[in-house]
């Protein structure tokens, strides 16, 4: 950012000067100008303790034993699919009360509504209460979310994705506002009301305390990795190109792909991932001497800057990429007009499954991670749950109830009939059998569903195989556990962080200096002045926030 | 951006239906003449009902829409906290007064200044390349004699206000983006292909022309109307004259048109701060937000995308109290030179 001109500052405080003779005058008096103060909220972190004390007691239910078990946060895998279904939910959740509105994200077209969609119908009349879902787009959820939290007018039951939690100030305000507080109804013993529940793993329950009171039922995640690196197998092999295993490896694959005249270039998004390839943590880490060091402020992240600069400045990267953060990659990826891009492993079993029937030998594979100049790579990732699921406050304690039934139901396990209908809605219908058993969508199913069960309430995360995509669990499960050694420990790990105003402010400004320097609108010669402004204007405040929080929790 | 700003923008101008009215001064000799005795007020309220009740519900969605959210804001000397309080009324209520923190918060900011300075910069730019690209379409439209070829060109241009500012920039996106028509053309031809959609020095010039081609047409409309109103006769009395047709495009067409351009430049300039929204948070990415940050983008990501709603109602004010001041000004200049400008002088 150019420096603002001597001049400038002048006409402001002229400015500044001028209005605040106006709206004295108007008051009759002449103190108001004097007792200005910055707005915005300082942070506070919960401590470990008081969280522990209000978790729900947790109590697994396993139905079916698994092919693969699970190891920490890494889920388990079933490879073939239960013959014989159990019933985990015996009694009807609703007890006939009113409709009950949700609001949950979903990246993909908008289903049907209600009245309109068989698979809705069905789930309502498992329920015996009639949920009337409104789904909106994932990538713009933060907008309505704003305006929703904003005008104090939420749905009876609302999720919200951990990543947008981070981005609105004031959220614990608006958490005690606006959402019941569900301690007494699920502490300790309380949750054995609701098994499934008190089934889900009390690492993703921990994120869910707001003040000390527990105000949310969390979305396990089904794999703790926020990014992996996806390429297209197939199309790599048909063009003689080897998997990189190094960054250098990596650039020349891109010289080596793109192809702008066939309308084909190597990556999309990509710099998420370049920065765990060179070592880069996702914020903090800890230096030697005690203290926090933020990611800005290291050499791996310059080397990674330097390094996706170099892919951008030589049109290695798809020019719709270039124009927008918001390109459709996916599309890009499944019409091979890009050969890599970075998304979530969420996004894995359903392109794969979908594209398979599209276009044959689609193969998606993620590209094991590396390290750069013989260094450790880093892989960003924590158990924190993927949504909350919060509950409308004042609307009195039976429907609370109604509601956590109704949620307890929609975390019915793996080889429950509860399980089946939410995730593949009714046989014949959404989806059919493959000759293993296991469900295969039909068309009517992917358009009808969108998550408007599965995305309200979270449930233990299984990996299951399915008929059209055969390999998927096995090459899920070998990338989480070939790669889990690599992941950062979670420093804040169970300490309730709500960060400060001037921490939350400077995130995007810092973000679009970034992504000039990427682009190459700016130099590299810039980050140190954008480093330098960024430690400025909110980010030692936010070092001195972490740090405290560390302390006071004695790590 | 808010309803604020809006509401607060509103004070200036009067809207052009309220001119013709008010310019003629039609009712006023005549009543001053008669002198009849004061009517009562219920005498006055039966002869009017009916058009008080024509009048009520524009009246009624002004105060609900504009005039009550004005109360709003009072946020701006707030640290404005949504969820204080057990309803949104408590929360206006029970948020802390900061005095000038918010606008001291705003005014120290240097990317709020790089805002207003690239806000500036394109309103100048499109005073001179957009403005008065309709007056002349206008004309040009207004000299075609075939009633059919006006009304299919007129359709053709008008259509694109129509399109929404996503599919405006999407199909530019189509045609000149580095994926698009154009660039894979020239790479067929072997030529570098030119990133017109991602350059961030000719953004000011892709956004007018992006404009221009959504809005010319539209824009043109106000003027042809104030063309169709000149008297024929005078085109016919200067014709006999021998006045040749640049002769008339200046001495008759253009003075005709005068009232009205200097009306919509008025407006226009109290509208400065505003150069819309969406065409620019739709390319902001693409070129860098040193090149298309406005002003309302700057408050989108810097006080509603991060709920400080104060900072956010305090820019809102600072741009209508800049939109006010201009809009006097220019209003008062235009009276100096004779013009009767957004009201006119008593």
């Amino acid at each position: 950012m150019k420096p603002s001109l001597p001049g400038a500052s002048t006409d402001r405080r002229t400015l500044l000067r001028l209005l605040g003779v106006g709206a004295a005058a108007t008051l009759g008096g002449g103190t108001l100008a004097g007792c200005s103060k910055e707005a915005g909220s300082k942070g506070t972190a919960t401590q470990a303790d008081a969280i522990r004390a209000v978790l729900p007691a947790y109590q697994p239910v396993e139905l079916v034993k698994p092919d693969i078990p699970g190891q920490g946060p890494i889920p388990q895998g079933f490879l073939s699919y239960p013959r014989q279904l159990v019933d985990a939910v015996t009694e009807q959740p609703g007890r006939g009360g009113p409709q009950i509105k949700t609001m949950t994200p979903w990246w993909g077209p908008t289903p049907p509504g209600l009245g309109r969609n068989s698979y809705l119908a069905a789930v309502n009349a498992e329920l015996g209460v009639e949920v009337n879902p409104s789904i909106q787009d994932g990538n713009t959820y933060a907008d309505k979310l704003n305006a929703m939290l904003g005008a104090r007018d939420v749905p009876d039951l609302l999720s919200v994705p951990n990543w947008e939690i981070d981005k609105i100030a004031r959220f614990s305000d608006a958490v005690r506002a606006l959402f019941e507080d569900l301690t007494d109804h699920l502490s300790g013993d309380a949750a054995k009301a609701y098994p499934n529940l008190a089934s889900l793993p009390t690492g993703a329950w921990e994120y869910s305390v707001w003040g000390g009171r527990l105000h949310a039922v969390p979305f396990p995640t089904d794999g703790p990795f926020g990014w992996a690196l996806f390429q297209r197998r197939d199309l790599l092999e048909k063009a003689g190109l080897a998997t990189p295993t190094t960054p250098e490896e990596l650039y020349q694959f891109g010289r080596q792909a793109t192809n702008a005249s066939r309308g084909v270039w190597a990556f999309g998004s990509v710099f998420d991932m370049v920065q765990q390839f060179f070592g880069c943590h996702q914020t903090w880490r800890k230096k030697p001497d005690g203290g926090l060091q933020h990611k800005y402020e290291t050499p791996e992240y310059r080397a990674a800057l330097e390094f996706t600069a170099r892919l951008f400045a030589e049109g290695l990267v798809h020019p719709d990429t270039v124009a927008s953060k918001g390109a459709d990659e996916k599309q890009l990826f499944n019409g091979g007009k890009i050969l890599m891009f970075q998304d979530g492993l969420g996004a894995w079993q359903g392109m794969q499954g979908e594209q398979a029937k599209v276009t044959a030998g689609y193969d998606m594979q993620p590209v094991p991670v590396f390290g750069a100049n013989g260094g450790r790579p880093v892989i960003w990732g924590s158990e924190k749950p993927i949504f909350f699921t919060f509950v409308r406050k004042g609307l009195g304690k039976d429907r609370v109830t109604e509601l956590l039934r109704v949620l307890n139901w929609g975390a019915a396990p793996f080889g429950s009939r509860e399980y089946e209908l939410r995730e593949y809605g009714v046989e014949g219908q959404h989806f059919t059998r493959a000759a293993d058993g296991s469900p295969v969508p039909t068309d009517l199913g992917r358009k009808e569903m969108a998550g408007q069960f599965g995305a309200l309430g979270g449930r233990v995360a299984v990996k299951v195989r399915s008929g059209d995509t055969p390999t998927y669990v096995q090459d899920y499960l070998a990338y989480y556990r070939k790669h889990i050694d690599l992941m950062e420990k979670d420093l804040f790990a169970g300490i309730k962080l709500e960060l400060p105003a001037n921490w939350s402010k400077i995130i995007t400004p810092t973000d679009d200096k970034i992504r000039d320097i990427l682009r190459g609108r700016r130099p590299l010669g810039d980050l140190d002045q954008v480093v330098k402004d960024f430690l400025a204007s909110g980010g030692e405040e936010g070092r001195a926030f972490f740090e405290k929080a560390l302390a006071d929790n004695g790590r | 951006m808010s309803d604020v700003d809006t509401a607060a923008s509103r004070v200036g101008p009067a809207g052009p239906g309220d001119r013709p009215s008010s310019a003629t001064g039609g009712g006023h000799p005549r009543r001053g003449r008669r002198s009849r005795p004061r009517r009562s007020l219920a005498d006055r309220l039966r002869r009017d009902w009916p058009l008080l009740a024509m009048t009520a519900p524009a009246a009624l969605l002004l105060l609900v829409f504009h005039y009550l959210p004005t109360l709003g804001n009072v946020i701006a000397f707030q640290d404005y906290n949504p969820f204080v309080g057990d309803d949104p009324v408590e929360a206006f209520l029970y948020s802390e007064w900061i005095g000038f923190g918010n606008f001291e918060t705003l005014f120290a900011d240097p990317l709020f200044w790089d805002a207003v300075r690239n806000t500036l910069t394109i309103t100048a730019f499109q005073l001179v390349f957009f403005f008065p690209l309709p007056i002349l379409l206008a004309i040009l439209l207004h000299s075609v004699v075939s009633g059919r070829v006006r009304g299919f060109v007129q359709s053709v241009v008008y259509l694109p206000h129509f399109f929404s500012w996503v599919l405006v920039v999407t199909f530019f996106v189509q045609m000149f983006g580095g994926a698009g028509l154009l660039a894979q053309e020239m790479r067929d031809a072997g030529l570098q292909p030119w990133n017109v959609m991602t350059d961030p020095d000719g953004f000011i010039v892709l956004v007018t022309a992006e404009a221009v081609w959504k809005d010319v047409g539209w824009g043109a409309i106000v003027f042809l109307a104030a063309l169709s109103a000149i008297d024929p006769n005078l085109y016919e009395a200067a014709a006999a004259d021998g006045a040749g047709r640049w002769r008339r495009l200046w001495h008759i067409t253009l003075p005709g048109l005068r009232p009205v351009i200097v009306l919509l430049l008025i407006m226009r300039l109290g509208d400065a701060l505003s150069v819309g929204f969406e065409q620019f948070i739709l390319q902001r990415d693409a070129v860098g937000p040193q090149a298309a940050e406005v002003l309302d983008t700057f408050v989108y990501y810097n006080a509603i995308a991060t709920q400080q709603w104060g900072l956010g109602a305090a820019a809102g004010l600072f741009k209508a109290v800049v939109g006010l001041v201009l809009i006097l000004t220019a209003n008062h200049v235009a009276h100096r030179l004779g013009e009767q400008g957004v009201y006119s002088k008593r």
